[in-house]
């Protein structure tokens, strides 16, 4: 199967702009009389409109990482531009999906979603139509009412996408979105992921916990490594979207991370190959 | 046609219950009154008690002592309560502002409220003035704690959410921090309605001059006539319970975003 860039795909909706560029980034946090290198010399060039996934085991400062590119914080060394300007503070440019929803319980989903839009400078109706056009983007039409509460949890996630895509941001930033769901809805959210990111076309950087989420949505799929976080190798996935999860490439790729990640040589044998190609 | 619309819970009597112990009480009373020698003093009959009740709303004795002291407790709430409010909110907000007025509010706080009565007696006299601002100090302290933690507890993940879209501060302030704060703020509100509606009774028993439920009583315990006063404590309970009824109402009713299962 030949590799064919995202921007050619029929239905992708690719875009001239949201190239993020990461330089020699640094950050490191101070506990009293020492300090903890949470990054260390990271460096990535994302382009516009490409699904990169970033891997890596439980504080290798995957989160950090899109805390400095959203603007939540802004103490690091090195540079974070988007399309060439620099980054500084939060913009609505820049979306971001955290692990838990966030939707404000005292919101209802609409209200929710609209907050988002605030500081926009457009008139009322325009914005009842960017909520309710996301609303059916993440397939929640007849919930405009309901609240957080109400929700499942899959469901108050796809709230907390459509917020985050209202503004129709350059980039969107998530972090371990589905890392709370249970497996079916994670499977089903993926998906849906998926189809909106062809429709939306927005750059995606997505940290997970999960290989085979990263490597099901990434082009690319960003390994790093912990003390202090860093990149160890980058793997592309030459693969077209929509895919097949029961790609072998994608399982033989999966193989090949999972091992890197866990430093557990690659099973020789092939019968114990068999048995981990069959619990996927 | 299911089960569900029949919901036999709404028709169980269970209030019902909490009348047992008042009624078994009133009969032992009235019990205890018709002995009658050494106990007529202390125990009145209800019959006694009802004619008081009768005569009170009459002469309008009643319903001037009850306006009185309800209005009292009323404005003090509404003064104390905002003023207590506003102090909380600047507390929450603002470092500064928390740090210059936590030792001087940690320190008065410790002073019982009727312990203010002898500077606020010599400073402003035993009229109504002293006795709104003693009843308006007794909403002020619940009101600046609750107000203030319920903002110092918001969470820094939904505050994240106001700065991901450039919420300003005001914003930031009505769309998250205030209404995450409003679940504590109600229970300042709560604990401030107990204790102006005590502290008005108390300020009116100690400051017995002009009109008032608390210095009917005071007249009255002065005359003994103990059928006024009983008067005067079932109208004092059942105002408190009214109010706790009202005020819980009105915040099941404002916090009705929060999950039933939480």
């Amino acid at each position: 199967m030949d590799y064919v860039p995202h921007s050619q795909i029929p239905g992708h909706k690719s875009r001239q702009t949201g190239a993020v560029s990461l330089k020699g980034i640094k950050k490191q946090f101070n506990f009293k009389d020492r300090e903890l290198k949470v990054l260390s010399e990271f460096s990535l060039d994302v382009q516009p409109g490409e699904f990169v996934s970033i891997v890596g085991p439980s504080g290798c400062g995957k989160s950090t990482l899109l805390r400095l590119i959203a603007g939540l914080d802004d103490t690091y060394d090195g540079t974070i531009t988007l399309d060439g300007q620099r980054v500084a503070g939060t913009s609505l440019e820049r979306g971001l999906v955290f692990q838990d929803h966030r939707l404000f319980p005292w919101m209802t989903l609409e209200d929710n979603i609209g907050l988002a839009l605030t500081n926009r400078n457009i008139p009322k109706d325009a914005k009842a139509k960017l909520v309710a056009d996301h609303i059916a983007l993440v397939g929640l039409k007849g919930f405009e009412k309901a609240f957080p509460h109400q929700l499942s949890g899959g469901m108050a996630q796809r709230a907390a996408i459509a917020r985050s895509l209202v503004n129709e941001p350059k980039v969107l930033l998530l972090d371990e979105p589905f890392g709370a769901l249970d497996a079916l809805t994670r499977v089903h959210l993926q998906t849906e992921l998926q189809r909106i990111w062809l429709a939306q076309g927005s750059t995606m950087i997505m940290i997970t916990h999960d290989v085979e989420e990263a490597l099901y949505l990434g082009d690319r799929v960003v390994v790093m490594q912990a003390n202090p976080g860093r990149i160890t190798h980058t793997v592309d996935v030459n693969l077209p979207h929509p895919r097949d999860r029961a790609s072998p490439v994608l399982h033989k790729l999966k193989d090949e991370i999972l091992a890197e990640l866990t430093h557990v040589p690659e099973p020789s044998n092939p019968v114990v190959r068999l048995i981990k190609g069959d619990d996927q | 046609m299911t089960l569900k619309t029949l919901n036999l819970n709404a028709f169980k009597p269970v209030w019902l219950l909490g009348l047992i112990p008042p009624v078994l009480f009133l009969l032992w009373w009235d019990h205890e009154a018709a002995k009658g020698g050494a106990n007529a003093l202390a125990f009145v009959s209800l019959a006694q008690v009802s004619q008081a009740l009768a005569d009170m709303l009459a002469s309008g004795e009643l319903g001037l002592s009850y306006g009185s002291s309800l209005g009292r407790a009323l404005s003090g709430l509404l003064i104390g309560g905002g003023i207590g409010t506003l102090v909380g909110i600047a507390m929450g907000l603002s470092k500064p502002v928390e740090w210059a007025a936590s030792p001087i509010y940690n320190s008065f706080r410790q002073v019982p409220i009727l312990g203010w009565l002898p500077l606020i007696g010599l400073w402003f006299g035993s009229g109504d003035l002293s006795k709104l601002i003693i009843v308006a100090l007794s909403a002020f302290y619940p009101t600046v704690l609750y107000t203030f933690e319920g903002l110092k507890q918001v969470e820094a993940r939904l505050l994240d959410v106001g700065q991901i879209y450039r919420l300003n501060g005001w914003q930031t302030f009505w769309r998250i921090q205030w209404p995450a704060a409003l679940p504590s703020i109600f229970t300042g509100l709560f604990q401030a309605l107990a204790f102006t509606w005590i502290s008005t009774i108390g300020v009116e028993l100690l400051f017995s001059s002009g009109a008032g439920l608390g210095a009917l009583m005071q007249q009255a315990q002065l005359q003994a006539r103990l059928d006024i006063v009983l008067v005067c404590i079932l109208f004092v309970g059942l105002t408190g319970f009214a109010i706790n009824f009202l005020i819980k109402r009105l915040s099941q009713h404002v916090l009705s975003w929060r999950s039933i299962r939480a």
